[in-house]
């Protein structure tokens, strides 16, 4: 559609102020990237007195090791299940909410309450609570029969990140699915009232059918979330441990680089990151900017 | 068979409104009854709570003799057309027409043969395998219409299924409603705030106002002898001119300008009513015994056939009357006409017709 185009009399002044942000993007963007994308391409020896250059070799070794296979399966199932997990919830929530009579509003605002809790703090609530040594509701868990140590199960860890990763993005999806929710015309659900279709069935037939542009928007975003914004809930909980069990692609540039000061894999790495970041934000553009629109 | 029967009927929403009160009505098996009303007069609520989507204050409805108060939209045997449609935007045509039937464990061989009657009558056969966004407002209508005949149900419910189209297509498709409703004799509730549209549906015209039943008979009944001065006013386009009027001793005084030779049953003030097309203009020097009045023209609306009138009367006050659409007029023009005394309609002071024309 053609939109009238907004013409600024002066030429100096749009340039004034977007400069901040161009600084900013500029600073923390475009400086480290270019930074990663030099380091990929060298070497430095054991005690950091030389540094080659070594073309594409570091990401060769980063493909060739088995830990960065190991980090990329571990990323997409702690991706997809934070992604599943929380959408899910966070639906129940949303149709539930939409039932209530009474006090619609005190409800929605407890529920958007976790979305403010920084991720470290997010996952050092949910370690304290299932900690073995500590936690209360390992405690619980173990007087219930129950094997609980994440700290040396894979499996369980992996459990404990997913939870605690979705509780944070439950209420940012809760939010959205209010929205979608609120957004489909009152007469479909009374001319499917009509037709005979009741709860469940409805549903499933209807309302979620609508609610389809949503969850595909929320789909993409939940998965860069688990991708890229769950460093803190790692470290905090597990530390992508045990044997890298919850070692996700952001966490191990992180500690091949910082922790283990193997700069040019590191670096390597962060340019495949940038990648699928470029990837994922390409598809979200294509797809969700021009939703999947009914009417 | 399947009339349907409101006794009483109120509704107070949460919060206090009362936008029906107390509403009793008697419709009969195939007929199509027309609720008219302006916006705000409770018109869709009571459509509503015949639907089963707004819950009943009090009193008691009835479709085919079964009291259905308590029971769900579903289980009350009706269809529905909304204003707006309400087609399943993620369903093809046919899996729209089809939903009701599905739900409700119709055999499919029934359904097919359902859908394609529908899709005769409808002639949206080709419209089949779309979807509802690849339609046309009129071509959403008719499908709207087809969900409602599949259904083949005791009655049909319309919510002012007609407003969303434009000018042409809504004389096309009232057409196409009437005839359909004819063909399928199923007991029809109509709800518009167009009187015209109204006028030319309904077997029974309904004129709700302020939440209470102002009116009930056929068009022409409310036309020619509207029983308040609200459906004088509400009926018929350009609407009835309603004078102020008193009676003095000498006989009636309206406003200056006006002559009434008639004797009218008026007792105190009330209101004289007169349709545009009652009056003529009237000759210099001949007696009419009705009523006479005195204008300058200001203005004329040419419609084709006819031109109405609008005009300034001495007094104070506007006049409008039809004339045969040749005449030449200017604003500014004297024009006296005059309206025989059986097209006056007298009303008292409550509003109650005393009197009628015709
Ligand atoms: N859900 C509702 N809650 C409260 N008041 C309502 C609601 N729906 C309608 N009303 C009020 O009831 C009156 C009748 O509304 P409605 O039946 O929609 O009128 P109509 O269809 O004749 O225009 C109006 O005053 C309207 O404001
Ligand atoms: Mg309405």
């Amino acid at each position: 559609m053609a939109q009238p185009r907004v013409v600024f009399p002066n030429k100096v002044l749009p340039y004034l102020l977007l400069a901040p942000q161009i600084a900013l993007t500029l600073v923390f963007f475009f400086w480290p990237a270019s930074q990663a994308l030099y380091q990929s391409a060298l070497r430095e020896d054991a005690f950091g007195l030389k540094t080659s250059f070594v073309g594409l070799a570091n990401f060769r070794a980063v493909f060739d090791d088995p830990s960065y296979l190991n980090a990329m399966q571990v990323t997409a199932v702690f991706s997809l299940a934070t992604a599943a997990l929380s959408m899910c919830v966070a639906l129940v929530l949303a149709t539930s909410a939409e039932r209530i009579v009474r006090g619609k509003t005190f409800f929605r605002t407890l529920l958007i309450w976790p979305y403010a809790v920084a991720p470290a703090v997010a996952g050092m609530l949910w370690l304290f609570m299932f900690n073995p040594a500590m936690g209360s509701f390992a405690y619980m868990l173990r007087r219930a029969g129950y094997d609980w140590d994440p700290l040396l199960n894979g499996d369980q860890a992996m459990v404990l990140v997913v939870v605690a990763a979705s509780w944070k993005q439950i209420s940012y999806n809760f939010l959205f699915f209010v929205a979608g929710l609120q957004a489909i015309p009152k007469s479909l659900i009374e001319a499917a009232a009509i037709d005979g279709a009741r709860g469940a069935k409805r549903f499933w037939t209807v309302v979620f059918p609508l609610l389809a542009p949503t969850s595909f928007f929320l789909l993409v975003v939940n998965t860069v979330y688990a991708f890229f914004d769950t460093f803190g809930i790692i470290h905090a909980v597990t530390g992508g441990g045990p044997a890298k069990a919850t070692e996700t692609l952001v966490y191990k540039v992180y500690n091949d680089g910082f922790v283990n000061l193997n700069f040019g894999s590191s670096a390597a790495q962060s340019v495949i990151l940038m990648v699928i970041v470029i990837g994922l934000t390409a598809i979200q553009f294509r797809y969700v900017d021009r939703r999947v629109h009914y009417g | 068979m399947a009339g349907i029967v409101l006794s009483d009927v109120k509704k107070v929403y949460p919060g206090g409104v009362e936008a029906v009160r107390g509403i009793s009505l008697d419709i009969e098996d195939g007929e199509l009854l027309v609720l008219v009303g302006p916006s705000g007069c409770g018109k869709s609520t009571l459509l509503r709570m015949i639907a089963g989507l707004e819950s009943i204050s009090a009193g008691e409805i009835s479709i085919g003799g079964r009291v259905v108060n308590e029971l769900d939209p579903a289980d009350r045997d009706i269809a529905m057309v909304f204003q707006n449609y309400a087609l399943y935007p993620h369903m093809t045509v046919r899996q729209n027409l089809e939903y009701g039937l599905k739900n409700r464990g119709t055999p499919r061989a029934e359904i097919d043969r359902r859908v394609a009657e529908a899709a005769r009558a409808l002639e949206i056969g080709p419209l089949l395998d779309r979807k509802p966004r690849q339609l046309s407002g009129g071509q959403r209508q008719r499908v709207a219409m087809g969900r409602a005949i599949v259904r083949e149900p005791a009655a049909y419910l319309f919510d002012e299924p007609l407003s969303n189209l434009d000018a042409k297509l809504r004389v096309q498709m009232r057409i196409e409603i009437r005839r359909l409703q004819r063909a399928f004799a199923t007991t029809s509730v109509y709800v518009t705030h167009d009187q015209l549209e109204a006028m030319t549906l309904a077997d029974t015209l309904v004129v709700l106002n302020g939440g209470r039943i102002e009116q009930r008979g056929t068009p022409i009944d409310l036309y020619e002898k509207p029983e308040t001065v609200f459906v004088a006013g509400f009926i018929g386009s350009p609407g009835m001119n309603l004078l102020s009027a008193a009676s003095t001793g000498a006989g009636l005084s309206v406003a200056n300008g006006i002559d009434v030779t008639a004797s009218l049953p008026l007792d105190g003030a009330g209101t004289i009513g007169v349709r545009p097309e009652d009056f003529v203009l009237a000759r210099t020097g001949e007696a009419v015994t009705g009523l006479t009045a005195a204008t300058t023209v200001t203005a004329v609306e040419l419609v084709g056939a006819e031109s109405y009138v609008h005009g300034a009367i001495d007094g104070g006050g506007d006049l409008v009357y039809r004339i045969p659409g040749r005449t030449k007029l200017n604003a500014g023009e004297r024009l006296t006409v005059a309206a025989p005394a059986s097209a006056l309609h007298v009303f008292d002071r409550e509003g109650r017709r005393v009197r009628t024309g015709y």
